[in-house]
């Protein structure tokens, strides 16, 4: 387990942070900030002195693009942030994320949350980051709300504030499950598994409200209690009010977003379709709560992390990202009674519209079957990428290499008719429908054996005689200086 | 400073402590190959062996970082060491279109002829060819000028086709019709039974070098355009056994002919696509007539298959650094309106990538059609066409353009299915279907593509107007220096060469 506290420790001792000490508002400065660092593969960035009472760091669970650097992957932060090591391999992190499943919560109950109510604040004393637009950015945070003994945790997106009210976009699942009314809490600076359980409960198809028993299957985090909601004990903001089902199941429908990529509009900048909102926005419909304030609670010194909106490696797509391609990985293995799957990626470089799969081709032809049983079960994308068993997922420019070179341009891209329905995450289209298309980059499983052409490669270009050569003569040829490991610093 | 020779840019490179000497006997049997392999997967030093048997290799001397493969292109043209791709490319753009003339000098003054052999004393075995993966036909010379006259005319073609060595006097060269050498060769000399001229110009100085990867129009002075790269006239010397002027800085020249109607095996080879692959097919015999040489001459050599993925090597780096000004000229030139044309960083040679500020499909259709026609296309597999404002050689945000804005309803554009000509190096065709036919095309015809990946949404156009607004260049300024102020070192991260236009 790792609260997000621990998790900036941890990302401090292995020098992925850096603290702005200078003076940075809250109001469009500190996410201006954020979003240049973010685009440019910075550390995470702690903001010591903005004017609220919380600090805030952007940047906690994004990540470098994997053409961009060789030896950080864009979800090293998550996997230390789940508490594992860092240099576990995808698949592996994968596998933890699929193998979870609903688990009792009972020995996480804790007696007190960290954070305590602040007497006499409201949300701007509280310092929360906004767009230059005005938008709150609370993209990365959950909102709990119980109902019937059950308590959910549901993503959020920041729409709008004022001094003692919080407007969010939900999944439209979560609405229309949720009363009109309900008491509920804002919760910012979560564990991430709290964060991945809440998009796995209400953004990839059937609703699963129990959410922290989804969570605790992933993580032992600390839990408690607040009027009969269960929290993340330590969260680092609480913020506890009324919740109000803008648009509800039982009432009219004027305020309810109810649709994907919709255009963008002067009072609504956060629109999905400027790609401005959160990415879990992109493939769920959406519905409007609003949250008016009636205590606030933080932890000493807190810290609220938030992810700049709309940039390209912001910490929501990562964790979109790995959300689905878990959420794949778990169906499409074992869908024919094997697991020929080794992994899948939607790589966040693609910002949701591409996903890579690596697998053994069982039989001719069963590449169509794989490209098309993944777009039978995400709607986020339309381009599959196949590639070989052999491809490792921490090297994308590689897979891409294989794209280009190994599939025929003619007879391994393929097009679908065109009354596919239209994927969510590109906004190309005004229609519904149109085609989809995957490359298949994997060797014609009737090819003989000499047709394949072997990749070259320091163990393929050269015999194990020459290698160990090479190991014994590596000091007589000062192999070491040539390296140079300052160099890897220097150029990533 | 621009290097006058390739010894005097190793010496460049040394001072900057990138040059790694190894002065222990190395074997040009796989072991050179496999310590340039290793420096290039760890984008160390380059190599420079000092002792193998009667010469000296150097493997891939011109490999840039996979973040900014124009560095050591740039370093022997004398270019400033922090440019962004976009100034990189304008610079080389206008050393290019300022062409300078050649200059003859007397064999008295040119290095290259400071050992001569001609005749019986010829002995291309006497050198080191490295033979650079297990499973390679044979020992090549792959990183050389080749030097071809059109019998027609005053013209001679500068290339750059690998050859390999078969005994004391002959060699097979990789001549894939369609390309300016294989074209004389195949459609003029040979149909003419009569041997083409040529000369192997081995570790010839950087500008030279660069050139003959370019995609120099045909009938121009090849020279006059790496006089146009270094700034000066390039120095060229009769050769001793044909009409053929060659550079006079070179490491070593090889004289020869390659005869109509001759063929020798060629290949397997690990090729630029990063895979070993055949089958051993038919090229065009090389018959050597005289060697001229430096002392204790150094020949360069790339381990090709390596400039793929995350590694760079000679090739891939002199692909970004050298052939991607030249095609964003030769398109400007053409009348198009581009930005930039770039080769996909990780994958050299099958794609491009151009940014261009017109959008409209007919525009973009007439640009395919007309680069898919040009010679030297057959590599080129596809196109991919982004916004203006997007950098060509960012993957991320090209692979961004790819999947957000590339519908795979009207965007993917085919030239037919089995329509366009291929050359046989491809992966994806069976032996078959490349064939072993006269001229070294692939039997088998192919498709070739292009890509719209630019965002015709008009929401989003105006999202990225609104980006590019003055007060968002404000804003992004004011924030760099907050990060830089709080310790980020700029000059590590990706800001300069990604952001230069913007």
């Amino acid at each position: 387990m790792t609260g997000m506290r621990d998790h900036l420790d941890r990302l401090r001792e292995t020098d992925d942070v850096v603290d702005v000490t200078e003076r940075v508002h809250w109001d469009g400065e500190a996410e201006a900030v954020a979003a240049e660092a973010t685009r440019h593969d910075c550390p995470v960035v702690r903001f010591a002195e903005t004017p609220g009472l919380a600090q805030l760091a952007s940047g906690v669970y994004g990540g470098p693009d994997q053409f961009s650097t060789g030896n950080k992957e864009p979800w090293s932060r998550i996997d230390l942030a789940l508490g594992e090591p860092s240099d576990r391999s995808y698949v592996d992190m994968l596998d933890q994320l699929v193998r979870w499943g609903p688990a009792p919560i009972d020995e996480q109950m804790v007696a007190e949350p960290e954070a305590t109510v602040r007497d006499g604040i409201d949300l701007y004393d509280l310092g929360l980051p906004m767009t230059r637009d005005g938008v709150p950015l609370v993209s990365l945070g959950v909102l709990a709300v119980e109902v019937d003994d059950t308590t959910t945790w549901v993503p959020i997106a920041g729409r709008g504030r004022r001094s003692t009210e919080l407007k969010l976009s939900v999944p439209r699942a979560f609405a229309e499950w949720c009363p009109r009314e309900a008491d509920a809490s804002v919760l910012l600076g979560v564990p991430v598994a709290m964060l991945l359980a809440a998009l796995q409960g209400w953004t990839q198809g059937q609703p699963t409200p129990d959410v922290p028993a989804l969570a605790a299957g992933l993580s032992d985090d600390p839990l408690s209690t607040v009027d009969g909601r269960t929290i993340p004990a330590d969260a680092e903001v609480r913020i506890d009010g009324e919740l109000t089902v803008a648009d509800h199941r039982d009432g009219d429908s004027r305020d309810v977003d109810g649709e994907r990529n919709r255009p963008a509009t002067a009072d609504d900048p956060t629109s999905a379709a400027t790609g401005r909102g959160a990415a879990w926005e992109t493939g769920c419909e959406t519905a409007t709560v609003t949250v008016e304030t009636t205590a606030i609670a933080a932890r000493e010194s807190p810290t609220i992390p938030f992810s700049p909106s709309g940039e390209a490696l912001a910490d929501d797509i990562h964790l979109a990202c790995l959300a689905e391609a878990a959420k794949l990985f778990r169906r499409v293995n074992n869908y024919w009674g094997v697991s020929p799957v080794r992994w899948i990626q939607i790589p966040v470089e693609g910002r949701l519209g591409l996903c890579i799969v690596s697998s053994e081709i069982l039989y001719a032809g069963f590449e169509w079957q794989l490209a098309n049983t993944l777009f039978s079960f995400s709607d986020l994308f339309d381009k599959v990428l196949i590639v070989d068993e052999q491809v490792e997922p921490t090297d994308l420019a590689r897979a891409l290499d294989d794209m280009w070179v190994k599939a025929h341009p003619a007879n391994d891209w393929v097009f679908s008719e065109s009354n596919a329905p239209s994927a969510a995450a590109p906004a190309y289209r005004d229609d519904d429908s149109g085609s989809r298309l995957y490359i298949n980059a994997t060797w014609d499983p009737r090819w003989d054996e000499e047709y394949i052409a072997p990749r070259v490669t320091m163990e393929t270009a050269f015999s194990e005689n020459v290698l160990a050569s090479l190991a014994d003569r590596w000091d007589e040829f000062g192999l070491d200086d040539a390296i140079r490991p300052d160099r890897f610093d220097d150029d990533e | 400073m621009t290097a006058d020779s390739l010894r005097d840019y190793l010496r460049i490179l040394e001072a900057r402590g990138e040059l790694h000497r190894i002065d222990e006997s190395v074997s040009w049997n796989l072991e050179a190959s496999a310590v340039t392999l290793l420096l290039n997967e760890a984008n160390g030093d380059v190599p420079l062996f000092e002792d193998v048997d009667t010469a000296r290799l150097v493997g891939d001397p011109y490999r840039g970082s996979q973040r900014r493969p124009w560095d050591r292109i740039a370093l022997a043209l004398g270019l400033p060491g922090d440019l962004s791709y976009n100034e990189y490319y304008e610079s080389v753009i206008d050393r290019l279109k300022d062409p300078i003339e050649p200059r003859t000098v007397s064999p008295d003054d040119a290095p290259c002829k400071q050992q001569v052999q001609t005749g019986d004393d010829v002995d291309l075995l006497q050198y080191p060819w490295p033979y650079i993966h297990a499973g390679d036909g044979g020992r090549y010379s792959n990183l050389h000028t080749l030097i071809a006259p059109d019998p027609d005319s005053e013209w001679v073609d500068w290339s750059y086709h690998r050859s390999m060595i078969h005994d004391s006097e002959t060699s097979s060269v990789l001549l894939l019709a369609g390309e300016q050498t294989p074209n004389l060769y195949y459609y003029k000399y040979e149909r003419r039974d009569e041997p083409m001229p040529v000369a192997l110009a081995v570790g010839v100085e950087p500008a030279v070098q660069y050139t003959s990867v370019m995609w120099i129009p045909t009938g121009r002075n090849e020279a006059e355009y790496a006089g146009g790269l270094k700034r000066e006239p390039i120095d060229l010397v009769p050769c001793e056994t044909n009409d053929l002027m060659v550079p006079a800085s070179a490491e070593l020249v090889i004289e020869g002919e390659i005869l109509p109607n001759e063929r020798r095996d060629e290949g397997p080879f690990g090729d630029y696509f990063g895979y070993m692959h055949g089958p051993r097919r038919s090229m065009p015999l090389f018959r050597v007539t005289g060697i001229t040489s430096r002392e204790d001459p150094i020949i360069p050599f790339c381990v090709e298959g390596t400039g793929v993925g995350e590694t760079e090597n000679t090739t891939s780096s002199m692909e970004v650094g050298c052939v991607g000004p030249d095609a964003t000229l030769g398109l400007r030139t053409a009348g198009f309106d581009v930005e930039c044309c770039a080769p996909w960083k990780s994958t050299p040679r099958t794609v491009y990538v151009i940014s261009t500020e017109k959008t409209d499909p007919s525009y973009l259709h007439d640009m395919a059609n007309f680069i898919f026609t040009t010679w030297g296309m057959l590599h080129v597999d596809f196109f991919v066409f982004v916004d203006g404002d997007v950098n060509p050689l960012d993957q991320r945000a090209v692979l961004e353009a790819l999947a957000l804005h590339a519908d795979p309803d009207a965007d993917f554009h085919q030239f037919g299915v089995e329509t366009m000509p291929k050359v046989p190096l491809n992966i994806y065709q069976t032996p078959t279907e490349k064939g072993d036919i006269q001229t070294g095309t692939s039997k088998a015809k192919t498709a070739k593509a292009y890509i719209d990946a630019t965002s015709s949404d008009a929401t989003d156009q105006e999202a990225r107007r609104r980006d590019s607004a003055a007060s968002d260049v404000d804003r992004r300024y004011r924030a760099r220096q907050i990060l830089e102020r709080a310790g980020v070192e700029i000059d590590d991260l990706q800001f300069a060469e990604d952001e230069g236009k913007r």
